[in-house]
């Protein structure tokens, strides 16, 4: 059998078994409309397209089971272009003259706030995976679903210096750099408070403007300075650029870490070998056992490679947003109401089973009490993986220390 | 007319005001509200650099001090909201008036540099903002501000301050181009020296327009801070808003009070016109093409063309003037000679880079003369003229005029004194018609005259001059011989007392000349007095009462033209070397 | 704070040299077609990504990114003429190049996301990783050609337009075009030529970009003010000029960044920029 007939009929027989399992349990009715925006176009652009990916991920499924209470999920998506103000005025739009149903959040703090705010004018629930400073959301009917607890500058610093303090060679001596980028900064403020209180001596605090092109100067005091660990509060290529400029002057410290980076590049990056940097999700086991991450992770793939994404694994930017996701259809089928206050009100009393974790929104700002959901991963040989805490650590894998 | 433009004006923004009681979808609301938004930024923002050409790169500046100091007041001293916006707009403005306090005392600033400068000024306070208390990096967070209920929802109340505000920008914008402010910043955008020796006081227009300008930017800022209630150095202080400002002023027409609010209004409906997510590279792509078909098209901007097009309708239906409308007699004295000096010039020194081009130049010119002023070139005749109209000031000396010193003051106080000048090349203001350009010294010389007195007086010298059929053409259109009497006809609008001419006759044929002589006659026997610079020899022997001769900056001769010109000095000073 | 040593010292300089050359390189197109054609083409920083992407498109394929020079120039050269004849044609003013060129880069960006997408790009080149040792100071090959193709590109120009005869025809159209082809200069086919090159240049910044920096299309703005600043610096149409204000914009920020608080860099920088406006009767 030629393969091209051997193609044929298996894509017969898919369409036969796409037909079998609408046949099964088709949703019908008007559709549930779900109004969000993302940054398609602009700066921002790069990470809004792995949002708009999954978000088109789970409405299919969505679509191929059981809708939303039966009824079919049509996502009406807008591109706010990376700016607060569009933003802003979109999810009036979605509201007030496409009425949706529900809305989804944005992308990024500062649209993520402009969204809260029309949310909260027409009592909209919010679900969101992106919001870097908790103690600004203070509507009661938002619902952060990014894995992060209500005071990140306290808990993800814990984190990392917890990790550090198991490694086969704490470190000494710690270098906080970081942006001014508000939510970067707040928690690199946090680390540094939090270097101090483990008795570590700060070899250097630096902090540039976000924008900055020239880090030279930066990566030469760092050079300088010979920290055992350097703390890199850098939002985007920020940690590449800081990675460049160090390799440049035959430079490396023995550990970095990188708040929120761009996660591609810093694997691809020369110079990325061992960088750490928090995550929720990775795809390795345990997160890989729950069948859904696994078939979540074979699509994403597939879309990916389709839209021309040069890196398409699944890890914690294309996680959160479909936990996200995941909180939004359990909440509604644990409501069975499309209302705001009663989804509202099973999540506040509720937890869900995400592929990031158990999401919950029980402590400030309804984010999670105690502790987040986030973890220390580390670039090994080209790979991204998470070696703190143990329990979530990838088949023995463990923090290298130079 | 006026009163039935007032009364649209009105009747349109009421029936806006009344919008949001119409349970309009919030959405229409905000989104009116930014096309409102991006018409103060874009209008105010021509105020200074549309009117006048001073290209500002830094509105974005201004608007972030607005913008924080509405959320730093807000949030830090619990200033109720509408109490920021003043201080916004005082912040914003006086901010803008120091930096134009120093930076418009500097000729050389004009143009890219002070582009350059205004942008430096954006990247420095932004640095200033970030780093200090005042911002600090976390940025101000605005949700707990009260918001006052003005409109019937939070959308509607952010509607109508836009609203409110926008009228205004357009009014005062408007107001201004009608004014003799802004007549005074159209001149200065064409030739800023030519429009401070005609009378107009370009350093303190170019500092109101500025603060004006700066501050309707920083009430826009502060209430954007409150619309999107969250304030960070890098949204504010991006390159963004100055791009957009310049971009929408273009599309709209920038020579236009209204253009730029045309331009916002086509940008931010184009923004909304592509959002939708499935088209969203596409969409970008077509914002862009429609860009560059429209001001392929329309260069002069959407409004700049249809303003055009009716003007040049109107034009072509306004019938010729009447030449029959001859110049009324001048107020001043009868055209006789006089012993009683009207201008002393006492031990004039100027020199350039080391080049004395006068070296102690004493003077006089006596009421109702006409005194000739001749030498070889680079003698410093002309650049006697520039010194005394205050185009350039002297090193030392004393310039007496009616008893009063004249080195000291600012070119348009002397042309206010009562004197006028022309250039040896005509320089016309190249984007005003040829009634505005004659209408400007009318306007601010000896009698500050209000517009409509100044174009009919303008049109008398039209006439007077032979120009009554070009009044509606720009200087472009006119020949030679005409620039060169739009030159003299601008000259003589302001009534000057004294009247320097510059080489009117150089480049004109043989009747043309005639023409000329005949002209300043005419005009003396009005009761001006008259200085002239010449070489044209015919000239000079049958119109002048006196010659002085100058050579290497002094006097070398003066008295009557025909004596004078035989002595054996001045024979020498002409023929012992060649004319260059 | 402890006294900073030699090495830092003499490495912020050599990292202020380095990104002020890029600067330099970036502004050269752009004061040129500002200073000497009367169009101020926003659409430079667009070309020199659209450069940067085919270079590393081209690299990816298995090109020497030196290579690709051979292809990217003369498809840039083009493309600079092709945008000129446009201008031309219509006879855009200054004011209106604005607008072109800002729809002209709306588009390629939207161009660039469709092709590349919106996420990072990063060639991969045995270049990257080159870097030489002078003493205690390391200099890193990427941006030793950088500086050396902005060097190398500046005294050409500046040498063309003060030696050649079509040099000094260029100039004479940037005083005044009319006057120009009454005296017989072919004011067309050079204004042709000077816009070819300065769209070359692009291309050729974008090289230099692809081998020191991730790309992204949102990154196309991210220069903008700051070789804005340097062009209007160094002074339209003057060839050295965006090099040498490039270069005291980035010395000056390194120097602020390696001393102080990295933060207050640009302060410092553009605040030596308004003194020299203010003080200095011209440009630098």
């Amino acid at each position: 059998m030629s393969i091209a007939i051997r193609s044929i009929l298996a894509g017969a027989l898919f369409a036969l078994g796409l037909a079998a399992q609408s046949a099964l349990a088709a949703p019908s009715g008007p559709p549930v409309r779900i109004g969000s925006t993302l940054a398609l176009t602009g700066p921002l652009a790069a990470t809004g397209l792995v949002h708009k990916i999954v978000g088109e991920i789970y409405v299919e499924q969505l679509n191929r089971k059981n809708g939303l209470l039966g009824r079919p999920v049509e996502w009406v998506l807008k591109d706010d272009q990376s700016r607060p103000d569009l933003a802003r005025t979109l999810y009036e739009q979605l509201i007030t003259v496409d009425k949706v149903d529900l809305i989804m959040g944005p992308y990024a703090t500062a649209n993520i706030l402009s969204a809260m705010g029309v949310a909260q004018r027409y009592n909209k629930l919010l679900i969101h995976h992106t919001f870097g400073t908790p103690s600004l959301a203070k509507y009661e009917m938002q619902f952060p679903a990014g894995g992060l607890a209500g005071d990140p500058d306290n808990t993800i610093p814990k984190l990392v210096f917890d990790s550090l303090a198991a490694s086969a060679k704490p470190p000494k001596s710690v270098a906080v750099v970081t942006s001014k980028f508000p939510s970067v900064h707040f928690i690199s403020l946090g680390a540094r408070e939090a270097a101090k209180k483990r008795g570590l001596r700060e070899a250097a605090f630096l902090e540039w403007d976000f924008g900055n092109r020239d880090f030279g100067p930066i990566a030469a005091r760092l050079k300088d300075a010979k920290p055992d660990f350097v703390w890199v509060g850098g939002l985007g290529l920020e940690g590449n650029l800081l990675i460049d400029a160090m390799r440049k002057i035959d430079y490396m410290p023995p550990l970095h870490f990188h708040l929120f980076p761009a996660p591609g590049p810093l694997l691809k990056a020369p110079g990325g070998e061992n960088a750490l940097a928090a995550t929720t999700f990775e795809e390795h086991p345990p997160f890989t056992d729950n069948p859904v991450a696994a078939e979540f992770i074979r699509l994403y793939h597939e879309r990916g490679a389709k839209a021309g994404l040069p890196d398409n694994s699944v890890e914690n930017q294309s996680a959160i947003s479909y936990s996200s996701w995941q909180t939004l259809e359990a909440a509604v089928t644990g409501a069975r109401s499309l209302d705001d206050k009663a989804i509202a009100q099973w999540l506040k009393s509720n937890g869900v089973d995400a592929i990031v974790g158990r999401l919950r929104w029980d402590g400030p700002f309804n984010y999670i009490y105690g502790t987040d959901l986030y973890k220390v991963k580390q670039n090994q040989k080209g790979k991204w993986v998470i070696v703190w805490p143990k329990e979530f650590a990838a088949p023995g894998a463990r923090l290298i220390t130079p | 007319m006026r009163m039935r433009d007032l009364a649209g004006v009105a009747a349109a923004g009421i029936g806006l005001a009344a919008v949001p009681f119409f349970g309009l979808p919030a959405f229409y609301e905000s989104f009116l509200y930014l096309v409102f938004h991006w018409i103060v930024l874009a209008v105010s923002w021509n105020i200074l650099s549309g009117y006048s050409g001073y290209f500002s790169f830094g509105h974005g500046a201004f608007f972030g001090a607005g913008m924080y100091t509405t959320a730093t007041l807000a949030t830090k001293a619990g200033v109720p909201f509408l109490w920021t916006l003043p201080a916004a707009a005082l912040v914003a403005a006086v901010f803008g008036v120091a930096l134009g306090a120093v930076v418009f005392r500097l000729p050389r600033l004009r143009g890219e540099l002070f582009a350059l400068l205004t942008l430096a000024v954006t990247f420095v306070l932004a640095t200033v903002v970030l780093n200090t208390p005042i911002d600090g990096g976390p940025g101000l967070y605005l949700s707990a501000v009260p918001l006052p209920a003005i409109g019937p929802s939070p959308s509607s109340t952010f509607y109508l301050l836009g609203l409110a505000l926008a009228l205004t920008t357009l009014w005062i914008a408007r107001e201004i181009q009608r004014s003799r402010l802004g007549t005074g910043l159209f001149a200065i955008h064409d030739d800023e020296d030519v429009a401070e020796v005609l009378g107009v006081p370009t350093y303190r227009y170019k500092l109101a327009a500025f603060g004006l300008s700066c501050g309707l930017a920083g009430i826009a800022g502060g209430i954007q801070a409150m619309f999107i209630s969250y304030v960070t150095v890098g949204e504010t202080f991006s390159i963004a808003v100055p791009l957009n400002v310049v971009l929408m002023s273009v599309l709209g027409g920038s020579r236009h009070w209204f253009g730029p609010a045309v331009g916002a209004a086509a940008v931010t409906a184009l923004l909304y016109a592509f959002t939708a997510g499935d088209y969203a590279v596409a969409g970008r792509a077509a914002v862009g093409l429609i860009l560059i078909l429209v001001i392929l098209f329309l260069p002069e901007g959407i409004f700049g063309e249809l303003i055009g097009a009716l003007k040049r309708r109107r034009a072509s239906v306004t019938p010729a003037v009447d030449a029959s409308d001859l110049p009324a007699p001048s107020a001043a004295g009868p055209g006789k000679p006089e012993n009683r000096p009207l201008l002393e010039a006492r031990g004039l020194s100027k020199a350039f880079r080391g080049v004395q081009a006068l070296a102690g130049v004493d003077l006089e010119v006596r009421r109702g003369e006409i005194l000739g002023l001749v030498g070889p070139n680079g003698s410093g005749k002309s650049t006697l003229i520039n010194v005394v109209s205050g185009h350039f000031r002297p090193d030392s000396g004393r310039i007496l005029f009616e008893g009063s010193d004249l080195a000291a003051l600012e070119a348009h106080c002397i042309a206010r004194s009562g004197i006028a000048r022309t250039y040896q090349i005509p320089r016309p203001f190249a984007h005003l018609s040829v009634l505005e350009n004659v209408a400007l010294p009318a306007m601010f010389g000896r009698d500050a005259q209000a517009r409509p007195d100044a174009e009919r007086e303008a049109r008398r010298w039209l006439a007077f001059t032979g120009l009554a059929g070009k009044a509606m053409s720009l200087p472009g259109e006119l020949n030679l011989h005409q620039r060169k009497f739009l030159e003299l006809a601008r000259a003589l609008a302001s009534r000057p007392n004294l009247l320097l001419l510059d080489e009117v006759f150089s480049g004109l044929t043989h009747a043309e000349i005639d023409d000329a002589i005949r002209l300043i006659r005419e005009i003396r026997a009005r009761g001006a007095t008259i200085v002239f610079v010449e070489h044209v020899i015919r000239a000079v022997m049958e119109l002048t009462d006196r010659v002085v001769v100058l050579s290497y900056g002094r006097v070398i001769a003066e008295g009557d033209p025909r004596a004078v010109m035989r002595e054996p000095d001045v024979v020498t000073a002409y023929l012992g070397k060649p004319r260059a | 704070m402890a006294l900073p040593s030699l090495t830092l010292l003499g490495q912020s300089l050599l990292s202020g040299l380095f990104i002020g050359a890029l600067y330099g390189l970036l502004g050269l197109g752009l004061s040129l077609s500002w200073g000497m054609l009367r169009q101020i083409n926003l659409a430079h920083f667009a070309l020199a990504f659209l450069g940067a992407y085919l270079t590393y498109q081209l690299a990816s394929v298995g090109m020497d990114p030196l290579a690709t020079l051979a292809l990217i120039v003369p498809f840039f050269f083009s493309l600079g003429a092709l945008m000129h004849w446009l201008l031309a044609r219509f006879s855009v003013s200054a004011f209106n190049s604005l607008l072109v060129s800002f729809g002209l880069t709306a588009i390629i960006e939207a161009l660039i996301q469709w092709i590349w997408t919106a996420d990072f790009r990063r060639m991969e080149s045995g270049y990257g990783e080159v870097k030489f040792r002078v003493g205690s100071l390391y200099v890193a090959l990427p941006e030793l050609f950088t500086l050396a193709m902005a060097l190398a590109l500046s005294l050409l120009v500046w040498a063309w337009l003060r030696h050649t005869y079509a040099g000094k025809a260029m100039r004479a159209i940037a005083e005044d075009a009319p006057i120009a082809a009454a005296f017989g200069v072919d004011v067309r086919g050079l204004s042709l030529l000077l816009s070819g090159l300065c769209s070359a240049f692009a291309g050729v910044a974008g090289l230099c970009l692809a081998l020191s920096y991730t790309l992204a299309p949102g990154q196309i703005y991210a220069w903008l003010g700051v070789v804005f600043a340097a062009v209007m610096l160094g002074g339209l149409g003057r060839p050295l000029g965006p090099l040498v204000a490039g270069i005291v914009i980035g010395v000056s920020e390194a120097l602020t960044m390696a001393f102080t608080a990295p933060a207050w860099a640009p302060l410092v920088s553009f605040s030596l920029l308004i003194v020299v406006l203010l003080v200095r009767p011209g440009r630098i």
